[in-house]
């Protein structure tokens, strides 16, 4: 190895010699600038890679001292410090969305108020969901199942049977529920969700995946048997407003918050994540060696969150106009292979 | 291979869209200049309420006082001005007990386009349909104040079906004949001055496995302005259907469509092209002749197609449904023109034909360099009075113009249209001169039904290879 870095050094010879071996390139002028894939020994070549990358290494680092320094002194200087760079995600450079909606938009409250969740986000209905399955479920589906139902209060798990979904859906609008969610299951996984809104809301058809459920979680709590509060994260566009107001529309409005969980649903490039938390407010007396911040505070209070239930992706499928019915329904939202043309395209 | 858009396709003919939904507002779309215009709301009528959703509406673009009918959830049916939306005259169907709304909503409207009488200049005639079959033809009138004016100098009604829903009407380009269709109610010809049913269709025979598929009617349209005996329908089924009155009563050709009910049809001037809209939102164009894919139209339409509209002049049509957007593509190259969010679920869509884009477009740049000057108390003067005297004045001319290029294109038309098959037109006019006799007529069809029967053989066939 040794040998072989001390010939590294002479790189410059090699670059030369590489030169000469391509002199009809560029005409009788002589090229300064080669480029180490134009060089055709690959030991050399890798080694002339790995200068350039410790080159730029260094660079960078430099740079990070420098931005750094400049920012403690503007501290000690009393200045502003210099702006921190955001850096680019798929997110924040998101296509530009004309349907995203905007608060002072009348039009859009006027179709909010009229749409078919607004009984039950409006209080004049306590929602109350039925949970089945599909026509065959075992081992996750189950224990899944009573998982939501502890997620969900007021919700009441039947046994499908053989029943047509149909049926199932006059059945649950004669008893007076609000929602139908069916947890697909296939070869032994749940893998689809289907919310169906009663008595003439849309159906929405979610993929599931990344299913853990409480036991696999460490560390996991056990949720208490009150109303959950929720949270919806980023359903920014006119379609993820509609499916944030019909997620909210399965919870009961009013929460309470003795009980301390949350149920989160937070969005990001479509994916709908879940999760399920209780926290605690704790007060912590701080040491006195660990005075770094503010050093005044004896006291804080510190929140601590413990995840219980189930964890799981939901992705949109499509967004049925009207109740379950896949042959006559007409949807509202369905994804077309046209649509995935840019990976910064959102729906939600 | 990704499709390249050549730059000059790109930009919107002059078109004024006048789109309703869900709420009960009515949008207008406008694209303006000479060629690259990129339509933009203009204007929104009407007020917020989910009681007022626009189930029908029907547009009468005349040169001279155009009528625009709309009907709305709660029952009223509402006669508008399409060029400004002030409201002539509301009434509504359900007489003035206003019951049973619920179930009985409208299904079709149509605002006749030849006048009864010349001499009265405010009045117009309307055909309205209910789901239940309670089909209305009345003559109304009113008055330019808003004084009363319930003048229903004639009422006809008669009900269209014994069972069943309707949920398709049309009344063709002679108006002398409409057509219905719907849930469990076979697709029905009337005469409308007798009001008598004149032809009903035949269900199709069972399939191969011996299936029924249950009747079940979504969108219709007549094939051509002048001829009232071809006919296309799309099913809930997924099947678009081309009738012929003259040769049978089942269908002479139907053929499937993707996988989702068909839920918007329209037809060309040209007389055999169609457009087909589905309920998972893809657009297409079919050749009705043989019944081939033409090419679909892709343009990242994500919610049900509630309306096809082809513009009568300009080569472009404009499709509105429940991804609330208004897509208006080229019909040559089948491309996406541009698209309007519009907020709301759309479920209507009509173009005004009678606006030419450029004057108002040339107007409205002199008013704004006008007003960049002038102060804000005389810009208001300025905007009213040129302009409209300015619109007013050209879009008569424009109008003028192109009506002439109307005739012409309908001349071409005729010489262009050959018959679909030759064997059928010389049918069609024996069956035209035989449909007062009786007894021939079954003979007629029993030798109808034989070479029907043979033709489907010969489409089977087909299939197969």
């Amino acid at each position: 190895m040794g040998f072989k870095r001390k010939k590294g050094d002479g790189d410059g010879e090699e670059m030369e010699s590489e030169g000469r071996g391509k002199p009809s390139f560029n005409g009788g002028e002589k090229r300064h600038v080669i480029l180490p894939s134009m060089i055709k020994n690959k030991d050399k070549r890798s080694k002339v890679y790995a200068k350039q990358k410790h080159e730029k290494k260094l660079e960078k680092q430099k740079k990070i001292r420098e931005r750094d320094a400049a920012e403690k002194r503007a501290l000690e200087l009393g200045e502003e410090p210099p702006q921190k760079m955001i850096p680019k995600t798929i997110e924040n450079t998101r296509e530009a969305d004309e349907t995203v909606c905007r608060p002072d938009d009348e039009e859009l409250f006027a179709d909010i108020d009229a749409d078919e969740f607004n009984p039950v986000l409006r209080r004049e209905v306590t929602p109350k969901i039925l949970i089945t399955t599909c026509r065959f479920n075992s081992t996750r589906g189950p224990a899944f199942i009573s998982e939501l139902l502890s997620v969900i209060p007021n919700s009441h798990y039947q046994k499908r049977g053989t029943y047509d979904l149909k049926k199932i859906v006059e059945y649950a609008k004669k008893k007076d529920f609000t929602s139908l969610i069916v947890v697909h299951t296939n070869r032994r996984e749940p893998d689809a969700l289907l919310i169906i809104g009663l008595p003439n809301g849309p159906t929405a058809h979610f993929k599931l995946s990344n299913l853990v459920l409480r036991k696999d979680i460490k560390n996991h709590g056990n949720p208490t048997s009150h109303e959950p509060e929720l949270v919806l994260n980023n359903f920014t566009t006119r379609l993820g407003n509609r499916v944030g107001r019909f997620i909210q529309s399965l919870f009961p409005p009013d929460p309470n918050f003795h009980g301390r969980r949350v149920v989160t649903f937070h969005n990001q490039r479509d994916f709908i994540f879940f999760r399920h938390h209780r926290y605690i407010f704790e007060t912590k007396e701080i040491k006195q060696s660990d005075k770094g911040k503010d050093g005044a505070a004896q006291e804080r209070v510190k929140p601590r969150l413990q995840e219980c239930g189930p964890r799981f992706t939901l992705k949109l499928v499509t967004l049925q106009h009207g109740t379950f019915d896949t042959k006559g329904g007409e949807f509202e939202w369905v994804h077309k292979p046209e649509m995935d043309t840019s990976r910064r395209r959102f729906f939600l | 291979m990704p499709r390249v858009i050549p730059p000059e396709n790109l930009g919107c003919p002059p078109i004024r869209a006048l789109t309703f939904d869900s709420l009960g507002l009515i949008k207008v779309t406008e694209a303006r200049g000479k060629e690259r215009g990129t339509p933009t709301v203009v204007n929104t009528w009407g007020e917020m309420n989910a009681s007022r959703t626009v189930l029908a509406a029907s547009i009468d673009d005349r040169l001279r006082n155009p009528l625009l009918a709309v009907a709305r959830k709660d029952g009223n049916v509402e006669i508008l001005n399409p060029c400004n939306g002030d409201l002539h005259f509301t009434y509504s169907v359900y007489g003035d007990d206003g019951c049973s709304s619920e179930e009985n909503e409208i299904s079709a409207l149509h605002l006749f386009r030849k006048k009864i009488d010349e001499q009265a200049e405010r009045s117009c005639t309307l055909l309205t349909c209910t789901k239940k079959g309670d089909v209305s033809l009345r003559s109304v009138k009113f008055p330019d104040a808003h004084s009363d004016s319930t003048d229903d100098a004639s009422i006809k009604t008669w009900k269209a079906c014994g069972s069943g829903e309707i949920l398709v009407g049309k009344v063709d380009g002679s108006e002398n004949f409409s057509l219905f269709g719907g849930r469990r109610v076979e697709a029905t010809i009337w005469d409308l001055e007798q009001c008598t049913k004149i032809w009903s269709a035949k269900s199709p025979p069972k399939d191969n496995l011996g299936i029924f598929t249950p009747t079940w009617f979504t969108s219709a349209t007549f094939l051509s302005n002048e001829d009232h005996r071809k006919f296309v329908t799309g099913t809930k089924s997924h099947q678009v259907r081309l009738y012929d009155i003259s040769t049978q009563r089942r269908p002479v050709l139907s053929f499937d469509f993707r996988e989702t009910a068909i839920t918007a049809i329209a037809e060309d001037p040209d007389g055999h092209t169609i457009y087909v809209g589905n309920a998972s939102a893809d657009l297409a164009s079919f050749d009705i002749r043989t019944g081939k894919l033409l090419g679909s139209f892709l343009g990242k339409c994500s919610g049900s197609i509630r309306s096809v509209v082809r513009h009568p002049e300009h080569p472009v049509i404009a499709s509105c449904g429940l991804d609330r957007y208004l897509r208006v593509y080229d019909v040559k190259t089948r491309q996406l023109v541009s698209a309007v969010f519009l907020k709301q679920h759309l479920t209507g869509l009509v173009f005004d034909s009678g606006f030419t884009g450029e004057e108002t477009a040339v107007a409205n740049t002199v008013v704004e360099s006008e007003t960049e000057e002038i102060m804000d108390q005389e810009e208001e003067e300025i905007e009213e009075t040129p302009v409209k005297r300015k619109k007013s004045k050209k879009e008569k001319r424009g109008r003028e113009i192109v009506l002439e290029d109307k005739a012409d294109e309908e001349n071409e038309d005729e010489a262009e249209k050959a018959p679909v098959k030759t064997k059928k037109s010389k049918k069609e006019k024996r069956s035209r001169e035989n449909v007062p006799e009786g007894e021939e007529k079954d003979e007629l069809r029993s030798k109808k039904s034989r070479e029907h029967k043979k033709r489907t053989k010969k489409v089977k066939h087909n299939q197969e290879d």
